[in-house]
């Protein structure tokens, strides 16, 4: 108890005591986990979009004959069993018409003098997310070509070829900067933090020869580093939001509907919660690194 | 009981600091270690408070064999050592009282037994009025008191002082060296490395006197015979 006393009072004694060191350590997690912050809050953002967008990928299926009832369902039933649907929908000639008319607007009265009948009836599946992508819809398409009946398909092989094409360039970039981030993140923070306890070698140097343990004399350091890396990363997520408020949220909003405006999110707890474990672990192991070379007893 | 057996030290860039020395102190002497700058004095306290390993031979301190110490017991045999330095080596942003206390709450004793026992360790070396200041705002030898009471204040077996009146005028080097007298009269062992001619004249005790990493005598002032002499 005393020992953890004493290490509770070494660390908010030291912060006190060299504002400096402690705001540059503070300041350098900060901007560094602010960076990564926003960059994750594009990134989570980007991804959403593109799951709404994905939402429309599904497989036309246009039927030659519209089916009895039993027909029917007999084969709505065997399409949800397959694993890429999510959802499959009959639409009837009379409805298929009706969206034809609808999407026409004003030029629907060139419908005139037709009957529904012109256009098939035909079955829209969807896809579940993890099978949105031309892979998961030729899959299906196998599938569904079981069925001697179903041979007239549509699902918009050029758009999905864009859409893998985007997807993963989007993986690749995300990856590629979130790694570069992460690393010139640890990079920055764990110097700063060497450069911190180099100016306090003297108290190493004369705890180690006072008989203090290695972990004695880490511990505190260590306290302090992650205890900064905290205030940093509360830091770095106020940022965050002040740059989402500004640049995201009113900025684009002039730009896109105010739709798409709102669908933008700020991060979700559990990131806000991981940015902050981060910076925990960053003042942690960023004072452990450099405390490896000088506490040597 | 310290004993050293054919002790010898090269740095890592090949400079030879001690040739084979062997030395036995017993408890409660008190010893010079004297010789030119270069002579190897810092080099043997340094051996003794395993802040150096020596290239060969072994070391003893009491029954334990240093040279083969792990990290965490050299730190439990260095809470047996006091040191004392020419530069002092104190916590110049913590108060007198604190840098006196650290040994205790290292040692982890309560904050009852550590303000009376810094308390009584800076009354013995007069600075009981001071022990709000910071290092920086007493004079040298003051400093130097402070260094003794934080070396001194967990009551160690062995008292290691590397050039301690080097930084000193010569009042202040008396005072600090009648302090050391003191202090060996409690049954402390006192080992001093310096080159203060005056002090080892006016303050005669055994003296080890090194050259070139050799130690080339050893005299007690009461006897005119060399304890052990390896060259």
């Amino acid at each position: 108890m005393e020992r953890f006393r004493y290490f509770l009072q070494r660390t908010v004694f030291s912060m006190k005591q060299s504002p400096l060191l402690c705001s540059a350590t503070i300041g350098t997690v900060a901007i560094a986990l602010m960076l990564l912050s926003f960059f994750t809050l594009i990134v989570l953002n980007v991804q959403n979009l593109t799951k709404q967008w994905s939402r429309d990928i599904q497989v036309v299926v246009y039927l030659d004959q519209v089916p009895s009832q039993t027909v029917l369902e007999q084969w709505l039933e065997e399409i949800e069993q397959y694993p890429e649907v999510e959802q499959v929908n009959y639409i009837s000639q009379q409805q298929a018409f009706e969206r034809f008319s609808e999407r026409l607007g004003q030029n629907k009265d060139l419908l005139d003098g037709l009957m529904p009948e012109v256009l098939p009836a035909a079955l829209e599946v969807s896809l579940t997310e993890t099978a949105r992508s031309r892979e998961g819809t030729e899959r299906l398409i196998s599938l569904l070509k079981n069925n001697k009946e179903f041979h007239n398909f549509r699902y918009g092989q050029e758009w999905l070829d864009r859409y893998d094409a985007f997807i993963f360039l989007l993986q690749l970039t995300g990856t590629l900067a979130g790694g570069f981030l992460v690393f010139a993140t640890l990079f920055i923070v764990s110097n700063t933090i060497k450069l911190t306890i180099y100016a306090r070698r003297d108290e190493l140097e004369i705890m180690g020869l006072i008989g203090a343990t290695p972990m004695f004399i880490k511990a505190p350091f260590m306290a302090e580093g992650a205890f900064q890396g905290i205030i940093g990363a509360i830091l770095a997520l106020g940022g965050c939001h002040i740059l989402y408020y500004f640049f995201l949220k009113k900025g684009l909003a002039a730009l896109l509907t105010t739709a798409a405006a709102e669908n933008i999110h700020f991060l979700p707890l559990i990131v806000q919660i991981a940015v902050i474990a981060t910076g925990l672990l960053l003042g942690f192991i960023g004072s452990l690194l450099p405390l490896r070379k000088f506490v040597r007893i | 009981m310290i004993q050293l057996f054919n002790v010898g030290k090269v740095y890592q860039n090949g400079a030879p600091a001690l040739h084979d020395i062997s030395l036995k102190i017993p408890d409660g002497d008190f010893v010079y270690i004297t010789g030119s700058s270069g002579a190897g004095k810092s080099t043997l306290l340094r051996l003794l408070y395993c802040a150096e390993k020596p290239s060969r031979g072994q070391i003893l301190m009491g029954e334990r064999n240093t040279t083969r110490l792990k990290s965490r017991n050299i730190a439990l045999l260095r809470r047996d050592i006091g040191f004392v330095f020419q530069d002092f080596k104190l916590l110049n942003n913590r108060s007198v009282f604190e840098n006196v206390a650290l040994p205790l709450q290292v040692q982890g004793l309560s904050k009852q037994e550590i303000s009376t026992q810094v308390y009584q360790m800076l009354q013995y070396v007069g600075l009981e009025y001071k022990l709000q200041r910071k290092p920086l705002e007493l004079s040298g030898g003051e400093q130097q008191r402070v260094a003794i009471a934080r070396a001194m204040v967990v009551n160690p077996r062995l008292l290691l002082a590397d050039e301690p009146t080097g930084n000193l005028d010569h009042e202040l080097a008396v005072e600090i060296m009648e302090m050391f007298t003191r202090i060996n009269e409690t049954g402390t062992t006192v080992l001093i490395a310096t080159h203060d001619k005056e002090m080892l004249e006016r303050f005669p005790h055994r003296t080890v006197v090194l050259h070139g990493g050799n130690i080339v005598s050893d005299d007690s002032p009461d006897s005119t015979d060399t304890c052990e002499e390896t060259t």
